[in-house]
């Protein structure tokens, strides 16, 4: 994460002179609440592209194309490869992701290879399969073949995703984008990266951040399990055992 | 209706968590065992995480006991004795099978072992008790008159060094088969996250000749104290008990294990333990095709820790 905020304050810098556009935009939910019953959220990025402040144009010219992409809170994971060892089926292979996205979505208003290069979408992590390449080992081989496993697999999990027409435009310079968050979206800080397209160009960026949590009693609970281990332990064998005996004595013939 | 899990991080139909804990929880009344094993392989083939599933049927494996144990108790039928020293040897091999547990999870083995230990432990016992009670079976349509075999009688076993007198069972022997048989069943019941009731109760009678009427509550007692204990080393040293899970589970469970119960009247004990067997064989044969059959997926992918 922390590698991935500096190269975006690193482009940030060097890039921002010398456009005429800006974006301004807005994301629905600031915090997401993780409740008892939580089943997913759904969400809306929106925002205008907008002459830049000293600029002289009255209005933007597009086509524009927007990109929205959204990071969950960074993990180390694995990826194994089973294989058959004598007739039994084990994991032998296994490559380590460092600081690897638990949550990764692209919304885009088109063909992602339509709007830009290949360059700039993996320099600008726009790609899951970027993703991987930053965050495996020495090998780089190995790294490249199990990231696209991985990636596959968080697909299918519902974690990992691209749609190419996730972002519309009702008006020439005014976009909204609209993503559920699955119920197993894991809990943390969240960055919302919007990136403006013209001409395969990035004439503008921004980046909102949201936070998924946990509130109320499943707060306290994943926070109890952390903090005070044995007791929450405990707790849990008194209440077995009050289940138990609670059981017992309602059932009594 | 939906719940979200709080350690687990995913959310279940509260329905189908009440549901499999009270199918379970049926069984297990049904045929007197703690249902760990067929609770622990049923959560994980639903999503729940291996580490989550193991750690929490812990705790819902000692509501599960902890009212047949009261019963035994008030009969009478528990020695106290006998089962403080395999609830001390057994959490001495809870705390091994604990630390394994984190181990073989870090080096992405866990599932292997998880699936080797219940092939092995089930085929085996189910194996037995099958040919066991078969026999029983055929004896009685012939209209052979069975001779339980005497509990008093002894074998070499008895005769190591130590020997202390349990009083309840009627029995002077050592105390070192007890101390193994605790050890080695807290050792899998951690690893596995299963009760061992099913390995208890055998080697109770066929080793130790503990006589029957002491020898069910003997082995429940052992399995609540025993899984109590677990439960709090999971806590603490994986920090992957669900208490929400295993609430769930506790409910379903409890209940359904009272109507198990009294369903098992209108069967014989022998019929039982057959029952028993295929039932225990169907899991172990179905975790021997995991190991044998191609995986649908050759790779899978796992957390090892958050970021730094």
């Amino acid at each position: 994460m922390s590698r991935l905020l500096a190269l975006l304050a690193c482009l940030l810098v060097f890039a921002a002179p010398a456009q005429a556009e800006r974006l301004v935009s807005q994301v629905s939910n600031e915090t997401i609440e993780i409740t008892s019953s939580f089943a997913g959220e759904r969400m809306n990025f929106f925002g205008t592209i907008i002459p830049d402040a000293g600029s002289s144009d009255k209005f933007v010219t597009g086509p524009f194309h927007v990109v929205v992409v959204v990071l969950g809170p960074t993990q180390n994971r694995v990826a194994r490869k089973m294989s058959n060892v004598l007739g039994i089926w084990l994991n032998t292979e296994q490559v380590e992701f460092n600081n690897f996205p638990s949550y990764f979505h692209v919304l885009s208003s088109g063909r992602l290879t339509d709007i830009t290069d290949v360059t700039t979408l993996t320099t600008n992590l726009i790609l899951p399969e970027s993703h991987t390449l930053a965050a495996s080992g020495s090998d780089w081989w190995k790294g490249a073949v199990f990231g696209r496993e991985l990636v596959r697999l968080m697909t299918e999990q519902g974690l990992f995703g691209v749609q190419e027409n996730g972002v519309n435009f009702p008006a020439d310079n005014f976009y909204s984008a609209r993503l559920t968050l699955p119920s197993n979206a894991p809990p943390g800080p969240y960055i919302a990266l919007t990136y403006v397209f013209k001409n395969g160009e990035i004439i503008a960026r921004k980046s909102e951040g949201f936070a998924v949590r946990k509130i109320g009693f499943e707060r306290f609970l994943a926070q109890s399990a952390v903090q005070q281990p044995f007791f929450y332990g405990l707790v849990c064998v008194i209440l077995a055992l009050f289940t138990g005996w609670l059981g017992g004595v309602l059932f009594r013939r | 209706m939906q719940v979200y899990l709080p350690i687990a991080e995913l959310s279940v139909n509260l329905f189908f968590l009440v549901g499999i804990g009270g199918a379970v929880g049926f069984l297990s009344g049904l045929f007197g065992v703690g249902g760990g094993f067929l609770l622990t392989p049923l959560l994980i083939f639903s999503g729940v995480p291996a580490p989550v599933a193991v750690a929490s049927v812990t705790g819902q494996v000692v509501a599960a006991s902890t009212s047949g144990a009261l019963a035994h108790y008030r009969r009478g039928a528990i020695d106290l004795h006998l089962a403080l020293y395999l609830v001390l040897s057994g959490v001495l091999g809870a705390f091994g099978g604990v630390a394994t547990f984190a181990l073989l999870r870090d080096a992405g083995q866990l599932d292997l072992v998880i699936s080797l230990g219940f092939l092995v432990l089930l085929g085996s016992v189910g194996v037995l008790m099958l040919v066991e009670s078969t026999r029983a079976i055929l004896k009685q349509r012939k209209g052979v008159v069975v001779r339980e075999r005497l509990p008093n009688q002894h074998n070499w076993i008895h005769g190591l060094p130590m020997r202390v007198r349990f009083k309840k069972s009627r029995l002077y022997i050592s105390v070192l088969p007890v101390l193994i048989i605790g050890l080695f069943i807290g050792f899998v019941g951690s690893l596995l996250g299963v009760g061992g009731g099913f390995i208890m109760v055998p080697a109770l009678v066929y080793l130790l000749r503990v006589p029957g009427n002491v020898v069910i509550g003997t082995s429940l007692a052992q399995v609540v104290a025993m899984m109590a204990a677990t439960t709090i080393l999971h806590a603490v040293q994986s920090q992957s008990v669900d208490i929400l899970l295993a609430f769930c589970l506790m409910v379903g469970g409890t209940a359904g294990a009272q109507f198990g119960a009294s369903a098992g009247k209108y069967l014989r004990g022998e019929q039982l333990r057959g029952l028993l067997a295929l039932l225990v064989l169907a899991v172990a044969i179905r975790f021997g095709l995991s190991l044998v059959l191609a995986p649908a997926d050759v790779f899978s992918m796992a957390v090892t820790g958050a970021a730094q």
